[in-house]
């Protein structure tokens, strides 16, 4: 097959002008959203799994069902006369610079009246900045970075907590059973080098520091590494009272294999989610991480006191085959969130947009989580947005903390305590 | 930092490095017959993974029988690269390393998006190996059984490819169209099937690699990325073409990895790596055992 | 040596890059949406990158594949230099360009006497080591990066919030920059000296001190280049991060339109690109939003059947013959 020359400049020049020309009309009785999300690459199982929440969250809004949530009960936003939501989505593939383009393209070709992300921080930070540029209201889905809402942007919101907030949840729990009597005095930090695992760190080892906990070993590895023995190896040497990693879902199922190939069994850790929140890990090593327990935004042991909860599981499990987690639950509110907003504007206007979620105010038990409420502070923060620790319990994950939402005691420690050295200090 | 942690950082860092030796071997072969940098080394790895995931579900055969069967599988995938793909390639006039380089990259997207297609992004395992979750533990120092079966593996196919480079026809044939692949046409051999069959081979071994890794490595899309690089470095220490090189830089690299990690934080291990890289081709420029 | 072929070919082809150039320059006038402005200026951007990764790895035979080492240097370089101290984006770029340079002749000295392969390891993991120093160095940000603010229009801060014009008349003047180089060098003793070396290296071996020059100076002038995109990009994007700016795949990105478009000539990288980038990242926005990875197989596909197609680059389509070896 040969290419000649005038191949090349008609193709060239045909697909210039094709994305020229796109502009879809928009349909009047249609709220468009833009979802930017990693569709390819190496973190498009993640991307996947929040387009099926979305998905469901599309549903939910815009067909008539029997949930207290919001917009739920009507079919379509009915501030709008029944117009029903559409999400977009588009791939940026990890990449600040394609999270940019793409949400560029949603805004100027496809008209969209609102974008929601991003997954990761980074892409988050560019997208919202576009937003904000064009005046159009970004949702902040699940992105957990504590600098994102503090740029003065006024066009950014996050319904959901941020990595200060999941990091004081552990703490709280830590000084709790400190207070029960249990020994907590050490901790080792096990965290990746990208900025999720930097932030987790980062907060840490300041509330660490604040609460009078002693950090044995503070340990930051590659993302992706080929082995962890090396890492495993100076963990088990710190021989913490609690290991606290912050990893994603390869990198944990990594950690968990190491730590049994190489002999050691922790006596407790408390994971900050992310792969630790991902069915796919406890597929892999959940029969060695037995009484494991994680932050998370979310808790299905709450489906006991509200139906919302099970129900919308239920709809999740039927597209993905996989209960809602800490990602996904943040991912659902988000759209609902959002659209809500949409409808009490009853516009499509950025601006009106932005004013009605401002002053949103949804009280918890009107949501899948178990938040207080949302209410958006002037940074767009929700600061109600109350985390949970979950302890994974013969293949489940039982709510444990805090003591309103705890369905049971907390299983401590982990694993035996087993005589060792003591740890050096952190470095 | 005892004794015994350092011995177990060593005897580790030999159990990958064994692995890494075994997967960058066969990319050390196609650059040594052919001159022909496989950018999807990387995702040859992750088919060879992923078919022995799809054997062990469907025909739940364990990881280590079916290891041959992966090899087998995939000594005939990289037959078709070639005779599909890489033999096209050859023919430009000018350029020819980039243009191969070229088309292995597109061939290495292809295969991670129909990997995507297929198998969706979602991480895989293999939970019930015969080997899962074995060890043991010699006077403190652990073992793990998959690693150990692996260093076997590599050490088995290290042996085998000596024997066949040196005692057989095919081996014979496949240093002689390495020396020159000119000339050797003038002796009656098909340059293009020993190119083929150097593919095929080159192959097999690494999805030998991949069947071992299966069996305590998690498995997605993107999985042969992680150790392309690693591969990639390992060849090019040891010296391109070169079998035992690609053995003994495979040791090295996974030693180094392991004691590098004792020395600095650990997200920085890999540069002692590429310190020890840069200084073996400072003093020899063709790596520690190249001859091309 | 030249040959008065040569010499008008040389003239025919200045006079048509003044053309192209000039209605280059017009696009911003007939394309308003912004989506596209974007592609565009990427594709120049990466023209640019790739014309000067030719001129060390095309004209003289040393591939490279870790120039994103001096793409995130030229980026953060001038961002620290902005955020940090606030001394201006151009200065900035000029220091970011220096400290390139000079790197790339410190590394050439131990390097250039690598060839092949061994040389192209040793770029990638120099390029890797300094990813993975920027990583975990915490005054530069490390892994959070560096967010650059940019509040309103300015010429003399180099930002633009929302205009993309600005950009990408920059972008259009380092590709037109790095093409008269790379004409310029055509036709010098560096040029010549490339060419035989590229040819016969044991040969060139006898021209020995130069040919170490040589190689130097391509070194220096493409590292050059590469960090003043980088600094632009750094602008461009307003936010950079190790990995977005430092990463394997950007050197990667870098050598490709040169390879589709024919390595080692003139029009070869802008060519590429001009293939490369809108293809990339049309493919991405039309087809990658299922998450089934159709993009990636189209894109894959795509580049496959181009460089089989058409293995000496597409530049090959343009030449009538051969270009003549000029010693002889």
């Amino acid at each position: 097959m040969k290419i000649s020359r005038r191949d090349v400049l008609i193709g060239g020049a045909a697909s210039l002008a094709a994305v020229s020309a796109c502009a879809r009309a928009q349909q009047s009785n249609e709220i468009v959203i833009g979802a930017l999300y990693p569709l390819s690459g190496a973190n498009a199982a993640g991307g996947v799994d929040a387009r099926h929440t979305l998905e469901t969250a599309a549903d939910v809004i815009n067909t008539s069902m029997d949930l207290d949530l919001p917009l739920a009960k009507s079919a379509g936003l009915a501030g709008l006369g029944g117009a029903k939501v559409t999400v977009l989505y588009a791939d940026h593939q990890s990449d600040p610079q394609k999270g940019r383009a793409e949400a560029e393209r949603l805004i100027t070709q496809k008209r969209v009246a609102a974008l929601i992300g991003a997954y990761q921080s980074s892409v988050a930070a560019s997208v919202s900045q576009t937003a904000e540029r064009y005046a159009i209201p970004f949702m902040a889905a699940e992105v957990s970075s504590p600098s994102l809402h503090r740029r003065g942007l006024k066009f950014f919101f996050r319904a959901a907590a941020h990595d200060e907030m999941f990091s004081k949840a552990m703490f709280d729990f830590f000084d709790l059973l400190r207070k029960k009597g249990k020994k907590i005095e050490t901790l080792s930090l096990f965290h990746e080098d990208t900025i999720f695992g930097t932030d987790s760190a980062m907060t840490q080892i300041k509330l660490a520091g604040e609460r009078g906990y002693k950090i044995t070993a503070d340990i930051k590895y590659r993302a992706n590494s080929p082995s962890l023995t090396a890492e495993v190896q100076q963990l088990k040497a710190a021989h913490a009272d609690v290991l606290m990693p912050s990893s994603y879902t390869t990198d944990g199922i990594l950690l968990v294999k190491t730590m049994a190939e190489l002999g050691y069994k922790p006596q407790a850790i408390v994971a900050q989610a992310a792969g630790f929140s991902e069915d796919s890990l406890y597929g892999a090593v959940g029969d060695k991480v037995e009484g494991l327990i994680s932050r998370s935004s979310f808790s299905l042991d709450l489906a006991a006191k509200r139906p919302s909860v099970g129900k919308v599981n239920e709809l999740f499990k039927a597209r993905s085959g996989k209960d809602l987690n800490d990602y996904t639950s943040r991912e659902f509110m988000a759209l609902l969130i959002l659209a809500d907003g949409i409808d009490r504007a009853k516009s499509t206007d950025g601006d009106k947009i932005r004013q009605a979620l401002a002053a949103t105010n949804l009280p918890g038990e009107r949501t899948i989580m178990p938040w207080k409420q949302v209410k958006f502070d002037e940074t767009g923060q929700n600061n109600d947005a109350d985390p949970v620790l979950l302890q994974y319990v013969k293949g489940k994950f039982v709510t444990i903390f805090p003591v309103q939402a705890a369905v049971a005691e907390p299983i401590w420690p982990m694993n035996p305590a087993t005589p060792g050295k003591m740890g050096q200090t952190a470095s | 930092m005892t004794a015994e942690t350092i011995l177990q950082s060593l005897l580790s860092g030999l159990l990958t490095g064994l692995m890494y030796a075994l997967i960058a071997v066969g990319l050390s072969l196609i650059f040594g017959l052919m001159d022909v940098v496989n950018f999807a080394h990387g995702e040859f790895l992750m088919a060879a993974m992923y078919a022995t995931l799809g054997l062990t579900l469907v025909l739940a055969i364990d990881p280590i029988l079916s290891a041959p069967l992966i090899a087998a599988l995939m000594f005939a995938f990289g037959a078709l690269v070639y005779a599909g793909i890489i033999r096209f390639a050859m023919r430009a006039r000018t350029n020819v390393g980039m243009v191969q380089i070229f088309s292995t990259f597109g061939l290495a997207i292809l295969m991670r998006g129909l990997a995507q297609f297929f198998f969706t992004p979602d991480y895989r395992s293999i939970q019930h190996a015969w080997t899962s979750g074995r060890t043991f533990s010699v006077g403190g120092v652990y073992l793990p059984l998959p690693q150990i079966v692996g260093a076997l593996v590599s050490a088995a196919a290290f042996g085998g490819l000596f024997l066949l480079i040196k005692r057989t026809d095919f081996g014979k044939a496949l240093e002689a169209t390495r020396e020159d692949a000119g000339a050797v046409a003038l002796v009656g051999i098909n340059r293009n099937r020993v190119f083929m069959l150097g593919w095929g081979l080159g192959s097999a071994l690494v999805g030998l690699a991949g069947a071992v890794m299966a069996m305590f490595f998690y498995i997605y899309p993107d999985v042969g990325a992680s150790f392309a690089l690693i591969a990639y470095v390992t060849v090019a220490l040891g010296g391109f073409g070169s079998v035992f090189g690609a053995l003994a830089a495979g040791v090295i690299v996974g030693l180094v990895e392991a004691i590098t990690a004792m020395l600095v934080p650990p997200s920085l291990k890999s540069v002692g790596i590429y310190a020890v890289y840069l200084a073996v081709v400072f003093f020899r420029p063709r790596g520690l055992f190249g001859s091309m | 040596m030249r040959t008065p072929s040569f010499a008008r070919r040389r003239g025919a082809s200045i006079t048509w890059a003044a053309v192209i150039a000039a209605v280059i320059a017009l696009l911003p006038l007939f394309v308003t949406d912004v989506y596209t402005q974007n592609i565009l200026v990427l594709t120049l951007m990466f023209a640019a990158l790739s014309q000067s990764w030719n001129i060390l790895s095309g004209y003289c035979g040393q591939i490279s594949l870790g120039h994103a080492l001096y793409f995130g240097l030229g980026a953060y370089v001038s961002t620290i230099l902005f955020t940090k101290f606030g001394i201006i984006p151009w200065i900035g770029m000029v220091a970011g360009g220096a400290l390139s340079a000079s790197i790339a002749l410190a590394l050439g000295y131990p390097c250039f006497r690598l060839r092949g392969h061994y040389f192209t390891i040793a770029t990638v993991v120099i390029a890797e080591t300094g990813y993975l120093l920027f990583l975990n160095w915490d005054w530069v940000g490390a892994a959070l990066g560096i967010q650059i603010p940019i509040r309103r229009d300015s010429w003399l801060l180099f930002q633009f919030p929302r205009d993309k014009i600005p950009y990408f008349y920059f972008a259009l003047a380092l590709a037109c920059a790095t093409w008269l180089v790379t004409w310029i060098f055509e036709d010098s003793k560096w040029g010549y000296c490339w060419r035989a070396v590229k040819d016969n290296p044991e040969a060139a071996e006898s021209l020995g001190v130069v040919v170490f020059h040589s190689k130097m100076a391509a070194a220096a002038v493409s590292a050059l280049f590469t960090s003043i995109a980088g600094s632009f990009y750094a602008q461009f994007v307003g936010y950079i991060d190790p990995e977005s700016v430092m990463a394997f795949q950007f050197s990667l990105l870098m050598a490709l339109p040169a390879v589709l478009g024919g390595i080692g000539t003139l029009w070869g990288p802008a060519l590429g690109a001009l293939i490369l980038i809108p293809l990339n990242e049309l493919v991405r926005s039309y087809l990658g939003g299922s998450g089934a990875g159709i993009d990636l197989i189209i894109y894959g596909l795509l580049i496959i059947m181009i460089s089989l197609a058409r293995p000496e680059g597409l530049v090959s389509l343009f030449t009538r013959r051969k270009l003549p070896a000029l010693t002889g």
